[in-house]
């Protein structure tokens, strides 16, 4: 028996190695996934039988009005989180110096990132409250009433956002920073004696070197707008009356609260294929950065 | 007037004094080497020049004009970096042309400056690639070319020959060289490859631990060391170190013992000051001034076996063991003498040799490592 | 450097820059003081209305005590560490597996292999969340610890093993030539090779996993249900909830959420931020 081992380890003991971690996260997220799409072409409530419903409950979404509003709430967060790696930047290049209490000082503005969305949900939500939150202590300086921007249609998504940009901010600044603390010297040196200086140093020496890191810094921050769904939960549950949902929200809602599993599902499918583009472009592009940096 | 002056430059990285009190002049047109081993100052001088690192106090003047303050872009330099620093996203043509796109020049005078360096350096075919699709060598001359169209007062040269290989090394050595007669400008360069050095000077800098040891014409150096670090730097193989004591000082001409010699030594000395019976000196004799054999003018005569024998075709190098005499500090790690032979002969490992060297082939250095003698006189034009 | 490091002898302007940042900070972390500030506040000053003045008597402690005597939020917390440890523990035991496996053997289907754990990061949680859901009541596992623990096993592994599988491909290949060459089997090869070079890569993966595991909301929501098994950030939504006019207490419940990750962030500076840049820059 221990013959047949030693004659078949080499391939016999990676198999077994990559086993586990291979078989767990492909049944629970691979296959889980695959399912969610199978489940999208029946009516399901998660209890009794499931019944055939072809592509009815996707003809339902793209009828529903809910679902214009989720996806262009989705682009909203999109669309914003674009500041992300812009003010990311900024904040690297404000805090990359040697001076004595900058580590430690950088290290603070960090704590964003590593707060639970929860927590960041909770705390914003304060922020907000028109009677006793920041803002209302900035407005009333002001001698003006704070809107009660959670309760308002037009302007909740963006109030959620703001508070999603907090930790996203964040995250590019750590990506920039070592960006920046990996630069080359010697173009850096090369670019001063060229006589390059401020912005043209940061335009046309810089960032150019910044490119892989900028890309990544782009595609979290892509993905966090799409997936996004702890803040909206935590702060305004979708209202109010679900003007802030996004896709990931109103798939939760749809199945957990409504117990319309298989419309549910036809969500994360569609949420599911924005992602899959994504992915794949992103995928590529990075094969191609790998190609250009050699 | 000079072209580039240094005026008492001390540097200071926290509490490590990198620069002692440096000064140097360079006159338009010369080709100035400055060499050492790792950490001596060399590269922090040129950077300085540069104004690519702060001087702690000091001051540095580029024709006529006191830069000490100016931003590297203003000084009237450029540089070529030892990785070449090209940068990735540009093209040939455009990594040559930014400097004088800065300036705000005008885009047919950039057009042409480029096209002007591409042909000095025959990289006309170049212009439209990017840096990762060039050679090493190619990439080191659009280094150059970045610097040339930008006229420079000085060029800098930092190390830029170490990051290629051997063949291609001694290609650019000559190609260098003919650039500076060509274009006629004042170079200054670093490496710690003394080869370089004595091959493409005008005038070589020995740096030490942060202090100019000696400067002046390369041959002048090699014969006329003023200490013994700049002996030892210069010249490959290395010149051999024996351990000496003062006997006896009369009349200018001092006798020396050497450590398993019988016999004692008698050299010129020309400034004896502080010198006193018991001192601990060395005597220093380059390999190539080793004769076998003949000893009937030999100042230093001793029998030796052949332990080593290095052919290297137009010449051979033997490594002798003279026990009890030993050499000190050698490169080998070993007490054997290097002797270099201006032929190819036919020595075996285990031969019985007499080595000898002549009075005039003798250096003596002070227990403080200052040249006492001046045994060779260079005559003015070498 | 760049920007251009700001001359070493001049002070003030040295001085100048620290204070512009430190401000800068004060405002960044502008909505956290307001937390700090809320928790310290008795339930009067609350009541009250007296939000922005500074607290008369310092009730930091008073409400910590509190929320652990009259919340569940200690429970939560267990609950958390209970979930979590388990979690980055297996995640690191499996991704090194996984991740010493794509990086040296150079089988038919390794790329697609780990495409699909790179991809898989990028999924969003809710296209499993139906068959998860289901699975974990198939199993009798629904409103666990183990029905968390799997899952985010599961899903960590993915992250992980890209991280583990660049690390052990960024090893020199002579070790591994050299260990084959005396005759190493594949787990001595990982055993003497990989593990003891592993350190690093180890501390940053645990750091982040910890992380991410410990600041879960959503499969919190979504595979738990009662107070015994849910954890801290489940925990304190609900205590939002409940609580709603004691905000001195729901804002000492937030520090207390808030603590453990920025505690163990500050502990382990330096391999978090590794780990998140990993990929990011080369060397």
């Amino acid at each position: 028996m221990s013959d047949l081992w030693k004659r078949h380890r080499n391939w016999l003991a990676p198999l077994l190695f990559i086993a586990p971690g291979a078989l767990l996260f492909g049944t629970i997220i691979i296959a889980s996934s695959f399912e969610s799409v199978w489940i999208s072409f029946f009516d399901w409530d998660g209890v009794g039988p499931k019944t055939w419903a072809g592509l009815a409950n996707y003809r339902e979404l793209f009828a529903d009005p809910q679902f214009y509003v989720s996806l262009k709430n989705n682009i909203i967060w999109l669309v914003m989180f674009m500041a992300a790696p812009p003010l990311g930047l900024a904040l690297a290049l404000l805090v990359n110096q040697q001076v004595a209490g900058m580590r430690f000082l950088k290290s603070l503005f960090f704590i964003p990132l590593v707060l639970a969305t929860v927590t960041v949900g909770v705390v914003f939500g304060w922020v907000y409250d028109p009677n006793y939150g920041l803002l209302a202590l900035i407005f009333n300086l002001f001698g003006a009433a704070a809107p009660a921007l959670l309760a308002d249609e037009h302007a909740v998504t963006f109030a959620v956002v703001i508070a999603a940009l907090w930790p996203q901010i964040a995250f590019c600044m750590v990506l920039f920073l070592a960006g920046l603390n990996n630069l080359n010297p010697e173009i850096i040196g090369a670019g001063r004696v060229d006589g390059a200086r401020g912005w043209n140093m940061l335009w046309h020496v810089v960032l150019p070197q910044l490119r892989q890191v900028g890309f990544i810094a782009l595609a979290v921050t892509v993905v966090g707008a799409l997936r996004s769904f702890d803040m909206i939960a935590v702060m305004t549950s979708g209202g109010p009356f679900g003007s802030s949902e996004v896709l990931a929200y109103q798939m939760y809602e749809q199945s957990i609260f409504s117990y319309r599993f298989g419309y549910g599902a036809a969500i994360a499918t569609v949420l599911f294929a924005i992602m899959i583009v994504f992915i794949t472009w992103y995928l590529r592009m990075m094969v191609r950065l790998e190609k250009e940096t050699r | 007037m000079s072209h580039v002056r240094l005026i008492d430059i001390d540097k200071y990285y926290g509490t490590y004094h990198a620069l002692k009190s440096v000064n140097l002049t360079v006159d338009k047109g010369e080709f100035i080497v400055m060499v050492g081993p790792s950490g001596c100052g060399k590269s922090t001088t040129l950077k300085s020049i540069a104004g690519l690192e702060a001087i702690s106090s000091g001051e540095i003047w580029i024709n006529g004009r006191n830069v000490t303050r100016e931003e590297p872009g203003d000084r009237g330099i450029a540089m070529v970096f030892q990785s070449y620093a090209l940068y990735p996203h540009m093209t040939v043509a455009e990594n040559m042309g930014f400097g004088l796109k800065m300036a705000k020049r005008p885009r047919a005078e950039i057009d042409a400056a480029v096209k002007r360096a591409a042909e000095i350096l025959r990289i006309t075919d170049q212009l439209d690639k990017r840096p990762k699709e060039l050679s090493g060598g190619q990439r080191q001359r659009v280094a150059i070319g970045r610097a040339i169209t930008r006229s420079p007062e000085v060029f800098l040269f930092d190390e830029p020959l170490s990051n290629l290989d051997a063949a291609l090394r001694t290609q650019m050595r000559v190609e260098l060289t003919t650039l500076h007669q060509q274009l006629g400008s004042t170079m200054i360069y670093v490496t710690h490859d003394q080869v370089e050095a004595m091959t493409m000077a005008s005038r070589i800098v020995v740096f030490n631990k942060g202090v100019i040891e000696q400067q002046g014409a390369p041959l002048e150096l090699y014969h006329n060391p003023v200490n013994q670090f700049v002996a030892g730097f210069l010249g490959a193989p290395r010149i051999n170190f024996v351990a000496a004591t003062l006997v006896n000082l009369r009349d200018g001409v001092a006798e020396v013992g050497l450590e398993g010699a019988a016999s004692t030594v008698h050299i010129p000395v020309a400034d004896p000051a502080g010198l006193t019976n018991g001192a601990k000196l060395v005597l220093g004799v380059r390999p190539e001034a080793l004769k076998i054999g003949d000893a009937s003018d030999a100042a230093l005569a001793v029998d030796a076996q052949v332990r080593l024998v290095e052919q290297l075709g137009r010449e051979t190098v033997l490594h002798v063991d003279a026990s009890p005499l030993a050499a000190i500090g050698s490169e080998s790690g070993t007490h054997n003498f290097t002797v270099q032979l201006g032929t190819a002969a036919p020595y075996a490992a285990g031969q019985s040799v007499k080595i000898a060297a002549r009075a005039s082939d003798l250096y003596l250095f002070g227990p403080d490592g200052r040249a006492l003698n001046r045994p060779k006189l260079i005559a003015a034009s070498l | 450097m760049f920007p251009q490091p700001l001359a070493e002898n001049k002070r003030l302007q040295r001085g100048l820059y620290t204070g512009f940042v430190g401000l800068i900070l004060i405002l960044w972390l502008l909505p956290l003081f307001a937390v700090m500030l809320t928790a310290s506040k008795t339930a009067d000053e609350i009541m009250a209305g007296q939000y922005w003045t500074w607290p008369k008597h310092f009730n930091l402690v008073e409400n910590f005590q509190a929320v652990f005597a009259q919340t569940n939020m200690w429970g939560y917390f267990i609950n958390s560490l209970i979930i979590t440890l388990p979690s980055v523990l297996l995640v690191l035991v499996f991704s090194t597996l996984t991740g010493y496996v794509l990086a040296r053997y150079n089988f038919k289907g390794n790329a697609l292999v780990f495409a699909l754990f790179v991809g898989g990061n990028f999924l969003p949680a809710q296209i499993m969340m139906i068959p998860v859901r289901d699975l974990m009541v198939f199993v009798g596992l629904y409103d666990t610890y183990l029905a968390l623990i799997i899952f985010h096993v599961a899903f960590q592994t993915g992250f992980a093993t890209l991280f583990m599988r660049n690390f052990i491909a960024a090893l020199p290949d002579e070790l591994f030539q050299a260990a084959r060459a005396e005759g190493a089997s594949p787990w001595q090869s990982l055993r003497h090779v990989v593990i003891p070079l592993m350190r690093p890569a180890l501390a940053a993966l645990a750091i982040l996993t910890f992380t991410f595991v410990w600041n879960d909301y959503f499969w919190a929501i979504v595979l738990t249900q009662s107070d015994t098994v849910k954890p801290v950030t489940a925990g304190l939504n609900n205590l939002r909830g409940e609580w709603t006019s004691a905000w001195n207490i729901v804002a000492a419940a937030t520090l207390f959420v808030a603590v453990p990750p920025v505690t163990m962030f500050f502990l382990m500076q330096k391999h978090f931020i590794a780990g998140l840049t990993m990929g990011a820059v080369k060397g």
